[in-house]
Parts: C-alpha cells; sequence; structure tokens
C-alpha cells in the first residue's frame, strides 16, 4: 500500500459508509486468499458505489480482489498484491423479472440458492451446478464461467448471460449486451467478462436467460469396469437419441467416496453415471435405450434414487472433499471429448508412479476431467504429477489448471499453465480495462 | 499523410461535373484535373431527402501509385485475383443494404498467408481493408465506405477438417453456411445457426455478424457454435482464439470477434461446434383469424415450459405473397400463422406437439396443421426462408427492420406496427422469429415516391424506438453495420460506447479495418444512414 493505511480506510468509508468497510483482524484474516490478508474489506451497497471504490483504488494504486461468497477464490495464482477485498454480497436485488419472457436482472452478489428458489417459483431454473453450489453469487458463477456436470445438457453461463453491468477501474458502471434474448448490438464484452476471474471490471449486475425445469429427472448408473468399456458405453451414449442432463464417469475412489453417502453400488471399477430429463413417459423411453446399451455393453444398469445430494458433491469436490484432506488437490483437464478416458489412464498411471490417491470425476460429454489428489500432506510429488499430466493433457490437444491446492504448492507451480499466441491481446485487453492493476493483480493467466 | 476530394471540395469549394449518374440516382463527378483521385463521387440518391457527400476517398497520389498497389496484390493473390477496373468493382459496392460505395480493388485470397501479406500491404499503404463472404449481409458490414481492399473470401471455402466424435468442424471463412451442414448430413450432423442466407451467406460473414436464424431459439446464435478462431490483425499478426474444447484459461476473445462485424480482426479459420440431428421433428402450423390471438399464443407457450425449436409468425399480407411465390400450401384468408417446429426424443416431441396444438386452440388458433412428411415440412420452411423475396415480387422496394423486443410484448408491439402503418399509409409485412421476439417489420415503398420514401424512414425509426422503450435492442441478427451505427447511443451510454471505441483501438488503432461500421462516427449525415433496402436478399 503506497499511502497510509488509515486514510484510505476513510476514503473509503466516506464511499460506502463506514459500517460497510471493515478492519478488524479477525475479519480480514477470514479474507485472505492465498494465504494473503487484506487490510480492510468494503461491501457497497450499490453499483455506483461499486465504481467509486474501484477509481479510489485506481487512484491510490491499491490490490483489490472481487468476491461474492469466496467459493472459488482458490482458483488462481497468489496475488501479487492485495489491499482490499471488495464483497458484492450487499449486491442481491431483483432488478427485473418476467417469467414469461424466461429473462432475469438481478444484482451480482445474489446467492445461487437465492436465485434458483425465486426462479423455481415459475417452474424456472438456471440449468448450471456450479463449484460452490448454492453459496456462489451469481456474480462469482460468471466471473469464474462455473458449470458443473450440467454443462453437458444446458452448456455454461457463457451461454446463458444476455448482459451485464460492469464496474470500471475508471469509476464508471458500464453495460453491455441488454435485458432480451437475442441482441447483436455492439461488442460482446459479457462474453469477455465471463471468466475473465474479476481482472477486468466488476460484475455489478447480470440478465440472464432463464429455461423452463424438466418435469422429471432420473439418474442411471452403468457399471463398466474398464475404461475402454467405459469409453465404448460413452460413445454409443452420444450417438444415440439420448439427450443426457448430465453424464460423468467415476473411477472405483470416486464411486467409492460417494458410495459412503449416495448409497452407490459397490465400488467395483469405472462406473457411467447418467442424468436425464423430461416426462415420465420420455424418461421410461431413456430407461429402456439405456438398457439397450447396457446390455450390448455388458455393463450392469442401476436407476439411482434421491441422486441429488450425490450430484451436489460432484459438482462440488472442493467443498465436499477438502474437510477429509487437509491438502486436498484438484485438477482440472479440459480435452476434446474423445481423449477423455486416454487422459484418464495416463493420469492413473502418473498417479501410481507418484503414489498419489487418486479419485476421478469426469465429464466425458464434453471433455472436462477432474482429478482430486487426496492428500494429508502435499509432497514434491504432486508437483512432479501436475508437469506430467499438464504435458499428457497438452499431447491430447487439451489444457489443464490446477482448480484447487494448498497456497504453497501454487509457488511452484503455474496454475493456468502457459498461455498461446492471443496471450499479447489478452495482456493488451488487461491494460484497457485495468491500467494500474488493481483487480487481482496476478492470479490469471500469464501472471495478468 | 491522407487528403480526399471531400476534403479537397471543401477546402477549394471546387464543383467538379457531373461525369455519369447511376441508377439509384448517385452522381459521379469528374475531379479537377492533376488531383490525385481519379473519380469523385456523390451519392445523391432520389431515395433520400438530402444529398450525401460520399466521396471516392482515394489517398491523395494513389491514382499515381494505384497500379503499383495492383501489381504487389497480384503478386500476393495472382493475377486472376485481382479486380480493379470499373466494371467489376461495381459488383461489389453493395450487400444486401444497398448502400454504394466502391472498394478501390477486390482481393481474393487463398490462404492465410495471403490475407497476412494484403493485410500487410493495406497498412503500408494506410487502406482501409473490409472482409467480405456472400455479401447477403442486411446492415451494409461488407460494403467499403470509405473504399480501399475489399477482401472477398470466396476461394477461401475449403471445410478444413470434421472430427465427428468431437462434434467440430475446421471451417476457412468462405464456405457456404448450408455446405458444412450438407457435408455432415449423412452422419447425422448439422450446423445449428440457420441464417435465412444460408444457402449463400457465408461462415465468416456469419462470424463476423453473429448471425441468427429461426432455430436459434432453441440452439442458440452463431456466437453459441463457435470455438475458436484463427484471426489476422490489421498489422498482419496472427492470432489463435479459444479452442476445440472447453475452458481454455484466458479471456474468450473468441466471443469478443464474433459478432464484431469485421472491425478488429479478420478471421481466416473458425472451429464451430456440430450438432447431432435430433430423432424426430414436428412441425406445426396454427392459422388465426386475428394477429393478437396469434402473438399471445407465442408466450403462452413458454409459459407452458415448452421451448420450441423454432417458432414464427407471418401475418396474413406476407403470407399471401408468399404462397404465391411458393405455393407452400399456406391459407390465402387468415390474418397470420405460426410456424412452429419441436424436436427432440420421439416421445417428447408428440408431447410437445400436442400441448402447443392446445394451446394454440387455447387462444383462437381457427385451425393447426402438422407437416405429414419431410417434403411438406420442406415447403412450409422454404416458404418461411424465401418470403423476403417473395416481397420483391410485389413492392418494387422494401425496408427489413431488425428489432427485438421481450416476447410477452408481442401483441402491444404488432398493434404498434399496425398504426404506423394507418400513420404513415404504407404497407408492413410482419416476418419474424416470433419465439425469441426478433421482429423483421417489412415496409414496402417506391423509391421513386420521395414522400412515401421519407414516410419510411420515419416509420422505421419509431418501430426501433418502440423497441428500445419495451427494453429491447436495436438489432437481434442483421447487425449494425453501416445501417445502425447511428442508432447506438439509444441504448448505449456514451461511457459504454467509449469502452467499446477503447476495445477497437487495442485491435485496430488506426481504424483501417472495416471503417465506419457498428459504433457511431458522428461524421455523416441522414437520418438512416446507409439508405434504404432495396431488392431482396437471398
Amino acid at each position: 500500500m503506497t499511502v497510509a493505511i488509515d486514510s484510505v480506510r476513510a476514503e473509503l468509508a466516506a464511499l460506502v459508509g463506514p459500517s460497510h468497510v471493515l478492519t478488524d483482524p479477525a475479519a480480514r484474516t477470514a479474507l485472505a486468499v492465498d494465504g494473503r490478508v487484506p487490510d480492510c474489506a468494503v461491501s457497497p451497497a450499490t453499483a455506483e458505489q461499486v465504481a467509486a471504490v474501484l477509481r479510489c483504488a485506481s487512484e491510490h494504486r491499491l490490490a483489490l480482489i472481487p468476491r461474492g461468497n469466496g467459493t472459488k477464490l482458490s482458483m488462481g495464482n497468489p496475488p501479487r498484491r492485495y489491499d482490499v477485498a471488495l464483497s458484492l454480497r450487499e449486491l442481491n436485488r431483483v432488478i427485473h423479472y418476467e417469467p414469461a419472457d424466461l429473462t432475469i436482472s438481478v444484482e451480482a452478489g445474489m446467492t445461487f440458492g437465492d436465485f434458483q428458489v425465486l426462479v423455481g417459483r415459475n417452474g424456472l431454473w438456471l440449468p448450471l451446478d456450479p463449484r460452490g453450489g448454492t453459496e456462489s453469487s451469481i456474480g462469482g458463477i460468471i466471473a469464474a464461467n462455473a458449470a458443473g456436470p450440467l454443462r453437458q445438457g444446458f452448456g455454461g453461463p457463457r451461454d446463458m448471460v444476455l448482459g451485464l453491468k460492469i464496474a470500471t477501474t475508471e469509476g464508471k458502471v458500464v453495460k453491455t449486451g441488454g435485458r432480451v434474448v437475442k441482441n447483436v448490438a455492439g461488442y460482446d464484452l459479457g462474453k469477455l467478462l465471463t471468466g475473465s476471474f474479476g481482472t477486468l471490471g466488476v460484475i455489478v449486475e447480470a440478465s440472464l436467460k432463464l429455461f423452463p425445469k424438466p418435469l422429471e429427472r432420473a439418474t442411471f448408473t452403468m457399471r463398466a469396469g474398464t475404461l475402454g468399456n467405459a469409453r465404448d458405453l460413452r460413445r454409443s451414449v452420444l450417438r444415440s437419441p439420448l439427450d443426457p442432463l448430465r453424464l460423468v464417469l467415476l473411477d472405483s475412489p470416486a464411486t467409492a467416496l460417494l458410495g459412503d453417502s449416495a448409497g452407490a453400488q459397490d465400488a467395483a471399477g469405472v462406473e457411467l453415471w447418467i442424468e436425464l430429463g423430461g416426462s415420465h413417459r420420455v424418461i421410461e423411453r431413456c430407461a429402456f435405450e439405456l438398457k439397450q446399451l447396457a446390455s450390448a455393453a455388458g455393463a450392469q444398469l442401476a436407476r439411482l434414487e434421491a441422486a441429488e445430494g450425490a450430484w451436489e458433491r460432484v459438482s462440488n469436490l472442493a467443498h465436499w472433499l477438502q474437510p477429509k484432506y487437509r491438502d486436498l488437490t484438484i485438477v482440472k483437464a479440459a480435452l476434446p471429448v474423445a481423449a477423455s478416458e486416454e487422459f484418464l489412464s495416463r493420469a492413473q498411471q502418473e498417479a501410481q508412479a507418484e503414489r498419489i490417491a487418486l479419485a476421478s470425476f469426469a465429464q466425458v460429454g464434453v471433455g472436462i476431467v477432474h482429478l482430486c489428489a487426496l492428500q494429508e500432506t502435499v509432497t514434491d510429488d504432486v508437483r512432479v504429477w501436475v508437469i506430467h499430466l499438464r504435458q499428457a493433457a497438452a499431447d491430447l490437444g487439451g489444457t489443464l489448471i490446477v482448480e484447487h491446492c494448498p497456497a504453497r504448492l501454487k509457488s511452484v507451480v503455474d496454475v493456468w499453465g502457459a498461455g498461446g499466441d492471443d496471450l499479447g491481446a489478452m495482456r493488451k485487453m488487461k491494460s484497457t480495462w485495468d491500467p494500474n492493476e488493481v483487480l487481482a493483480p496476478g492470479r490469471y493467466l500469464g501472471g495478468i | 499523410m491522407r487528403a480526399n476530394v471531400r476534403a479537397y471540395a471543401d477546402a477549394t469549394r471546387f464543383r467538379p461535373k457531373v461525369r455519369s449518374v447511376d441508377h439509384d440516382g448517385g452522381q459521379r463527378y469528374t475531379a479537377r484535373e492533376g488531383f490525385g483521385a481519379e473519380v469523385a463521387y456523390v451519392w445523391c440518391p432520389k431515395s433520400v431527402n438530402h444529398p450525401r457527400f460520399f466521396v471516392h476517398s482515394l489517398p491523395f497520389g494513389l491514382a499515381m501509385k494505384s497500379k503499383g498497389l495492383f501489381r504487389e496484390l497480384a503478386k500476393i493473390a495472382g493475377d486472376d485475383g485481382v479486380l480493379w477496373r470499373q466494371e467489376d468493382l461495381m459488383l461489389y459496392e453493395y450487400d444486401a443494404l444497398s448502400s454504394l460505395r466502391q472498394p478501390d480493388v477486390v482481393v481474393f485470397p487463398r490462404t492465410t498467408e495471403h490475407v497476412v501479406q494484403i493485410a500487410k500491404s493495406a497498412w503500408r499503404h494506410d487502406l482501409p481493408l473490409v472482409a467480405r463472404g456472400a455479401g447477403t449481409g442486411l446492415s451494409g458490414g461488407s460494403v467499403a465506405t470509405e473504399g480501399g481492399i475489399l477482401l472477398v473470401f470466396s476461394r477461401m471455402k475449403q471445410i478444413l477438417e470434421i472430427d465427428l466424435e468431437n462434434q467440430r468442424a475446421r471451417v476457412q471463412p468462405g464456405v457456404v453456411n448450408l455446405d458444412l451442414s450438407l457435408a455432415v448430413a449423412d452422419e447425422g450432423y448439422y450446423y445449428a445457426p440457420d441464417p435465412s442466407s444460408q444457402k449463400a451467406c457465408t461462415i465468416g460473414g456469419n462470424v463476423a455478424e453473429n448471425s441468427g436464424g429461426p432455430h436459434t431459439l432453441a440452439y442458440g446464435v452463431t456466437t453459441n457454435h463457435v470455438l475458436a478462431l484463427e484471426v489476422v490483425l490489421p498489422d498482419g499478426d496472427v492470432i489463435h482464439t479459444g479452442a476445440r474444447h472447453w475452458d481454455r484459461p484466458g479471456y474468450d476473445l473468441t466471443g469478443v470477434f464474433v459478432g464484431s462485424e469485421g472491425t478488429l480482426g479478420i478471421v481466416t479459420e473458425a472451429t464451430v461446434r456440430l450438432t447431432r440431428k435430433a430423432e424426430a421433428v414436428k412441425t406445426l402450423l396454427a392459422i388465426y383469424n386475428q394477429v393478437v390471438d396469434a402473438t399471445r399464443t407465442v408466450a403462452a407457450i413458454t409459459a407452458r415450459g415448452i421451448t420450441p425449436a423454432a417458432l414464427e409468425m407471418m401475418d396474413g399480407f406476407t403470407l399471401r405473397a408468399v404462397e404465391e411465390a411458393t405455393h407452400a400450401g399456406y391459407p390465402m384468408d387468415c390474418a397470420a400463422v405460426l410456424l412452429i417446429e419441436v424436436e427432440g426424443l420421439r416421445e417428447a416431441v408428440e408431447e410437445h406437439a400436442d400441448d402447443i396444438e392446445a394451446v394454440c386452440r387455447e387462444n383462437n388458433a381457427r385451425e393447426v396443421r402438422r407437416a405429414k412428411s419431410a417434403e411438406e415440412r420442406d415447403l412450409l420452411w422454404k416458404g418461411r426462408k424465401t418470403a423476403f423475396g417473395a416481397l420483391g415480387r410485389i413492392s418494387p422496394n422494401y425496408y427489413v427492420q431488425d428489432g427485438v423486443i421481450p416476447r410477452t410484448r408481442l401483441p402491444e408491439m404488432l398493434d404498434f406496427i399496425g398504426s404506423i402503418e394507418k400513420k404513415y399509409d404504407l404497407h408492413i409485412g410482419n416476418i419474424f422469429h416470433a419465439g425469441d421476439g426478433n421482429l423483421h417489420p417489412l415496409i414496402m415503398y417506391d423509391e421513386r415516391n420521395r414522400q412515401q420514401t421519407a414516410c419510411v424512414v420515419k416509420a422505421a425509426k419509431e418501430i426501433i424506438l418502440r423497441c428500445v422503450e419495451m427494453g429491447g435492442s436495436i438489432t437481434g441478427e442483421h447487425g449494425v453495420g453501416l445501417e445502425k451505427s447511428d442508432l447506438m447511443p439509444l441504448i448505449f451510454s456514451d461511457d459504454d460506447l467509449e469502452l467499446m471505441s477503447r476495445i477497437k483501438n487495442l485491435f485496430n488503432p488506426l481504424g483501417r479495418l472495416n471503417p465506419g461500421k457498428l459504433l457511431p462516427t458522428g461524421k455523416m449525415c441522414g437520418e438512416l444512414r446507409g439508405g434504404l433496402a432495396g431488392g431482396s436478399p437471398v
């Protein structure tokens, strides 16, 4: 911090009101990011206040990390600097909601849980199961472009954002897109901000596309046994007329972990979990199709009752497993769909070589593979493992990030990996939006 | 150092002599001897009240250098890859928005490397560089408003790779939209965005305009189907954005380039998603005696929790024109029809079709027909997709608007359009993507009738203003282009626009890439710049 802390705190208090600035050590420690504790925390109540705080931070060259509920803040490199925690929790109003239009505009701090309850009253939902679950904020979900297994059926936040209001480091509130479902006026900066991890501007309001909830949902498990069988089953499911909402491959340790709580089948090799939605008749037809596919592959098929709890765990791995494994490390590979199983097999070999206990959860229909290293204490083996895995992902045409890990692993591993030939354009983008490096400096790709 | 005839004319009050008059009333002037440009061009079409001063903006001295430039470009793209004669350039002076402005030279690159070399050449000569696919755009996006080099992608039309297991295709920008779908049709896949011009328009143009189409209701517009791009920047740098897989770390530059209307970079390759064909599809035609019943049905269908694959509306006036042209079997005596399509699993499609039929009847549909065969379905769609052309048969000119409103406001909006029709004594056809509230009022006129033409401009503007008041947008799928850049302040603040122009400067610092598009220039006159559409887009 280049200016006296007290004078900055006073200036922030003047902008948002003294009761919206937290300075006591316990509260600040709770807002630490990768072990760095901010000097204060501010909770503005309006979009304009957010913009004013950003301008103030920019003038004083302070570093600020925006947060909703902090459920995804373990993603990213350690911040180069961190002075102010900017909480958006007080921005939680509904700005505009017309159920029949299937659109809604809400402030960014609204929790995903509250949001789903609100639109659920009209039989609608935002078909996402992001990391952080109901605790996530809408703004955080968009900033992290956080999609879980439901991406199989509905795509990710990128496909659901109609428009955004963004507070900039210049102290302005700008708008991109709009409230209607179809709109091509102007550059689509909503896409740019989606998945920008709070490094360009602060999302203060979002207009989103809503979807009617399926009448019923059902989850089926197929016991594939081996990765090879699982690959064949994945292919036949994706070539069938079925349109799964979620499609996840779990290895034995993963099913065993879930088995404790979900009453799943005994851990016996690889399983595919498939969720389908529709009317009762449609689900019956799906079950019939799956039966055909399973018996052709010699795989055992079962319907999993009360699967929602298990799905919540699978989409919120860090939250679920962290209490069990102190130094839990989760890597996420994003791959061409066809390479998912091949990558899993390489990852298992590497884990064996490094003696790492591994549980794998792979969204094989969209090529997203989560590998959880179930560690009590992180060792250098994990670093080597990550490096090898990143190479394996690259060989298969994909990328790999470390999604969750102890802060000390981040000092030896770049969580994002290397950028491509568009990294220069990304850096320019960053300096256009945030020339004074106010927003989450150093946390994103290439040290952006 | 740039000077052009206009600046010269303004400064010297030089008034050149008329050399020729174009079919639209644009007049060509011969510039003063010894001046850098060969021809000055004042566009003064009869369809617009006040003349616009579009002047051939050959940079000063380019006429002298131009032969050198042509040689340079011919060296890159081959002798048969460059057009520069007046009669050739005339073919490239308009797209589906008839705004006339000739490029100085047209080049047909065959490779990314050609585009790089051409971009560098344009950069060196400080010339505008404009990319063009098939020229079917409705907002004037590919008109070379300031002359310069027009890059036409008709020789980069290879499908480079089809990867069915990953449901991806990698294509050059000149690939025709429908050709991609046809290439994978036998395997049971297709490329989902389906603009009405899909038989002619190119993927590159679709990417630039973020094109939509009837089936975007369920499947999304172009941006939801483009995963990665190869882009040549104005200085000749090549970057690769996105990836064929999800979640590549970094900013979503692909999302920014899609819909940037050729103002940020030139796309030389795109990786797009292929969609698996649904098991079953049902196409319904609901027939109404009152327009308001049809528009009420639209929101009622979504309120029932059904998202059709497509939900289109045509009013009686349009329908009769379409029927006379296509003989698709549309009723001649109704006030409106809804063309509704549902796709998916056989059981789901049956249930949805039954539900939709019930909703239509609850909303006073006189009749609900279902297409009995693929041929019947194709015929119904042919009618819809060629409707603009059909209207060209009954009116010398028409102007298509492209506004968006929340779908629940459709009944109110159609009433409003009716009142505008009366107010200005015009015929307005309504044929549009009702399911997403994307209106396409088609205003008929005769450009020879100056008074009527002036009314068209006013009527179009009133409609678009009403869209904005209802919380909608000035364009749903045709793009801002040349046509609507001056309307951008209706929905964006100065701060919003200033940020967009900074983004533009970041990639296109000299503004030589597709100048005069997307962002308001504040330099040109005319209420609806770019004038009015005429003829029929494909």
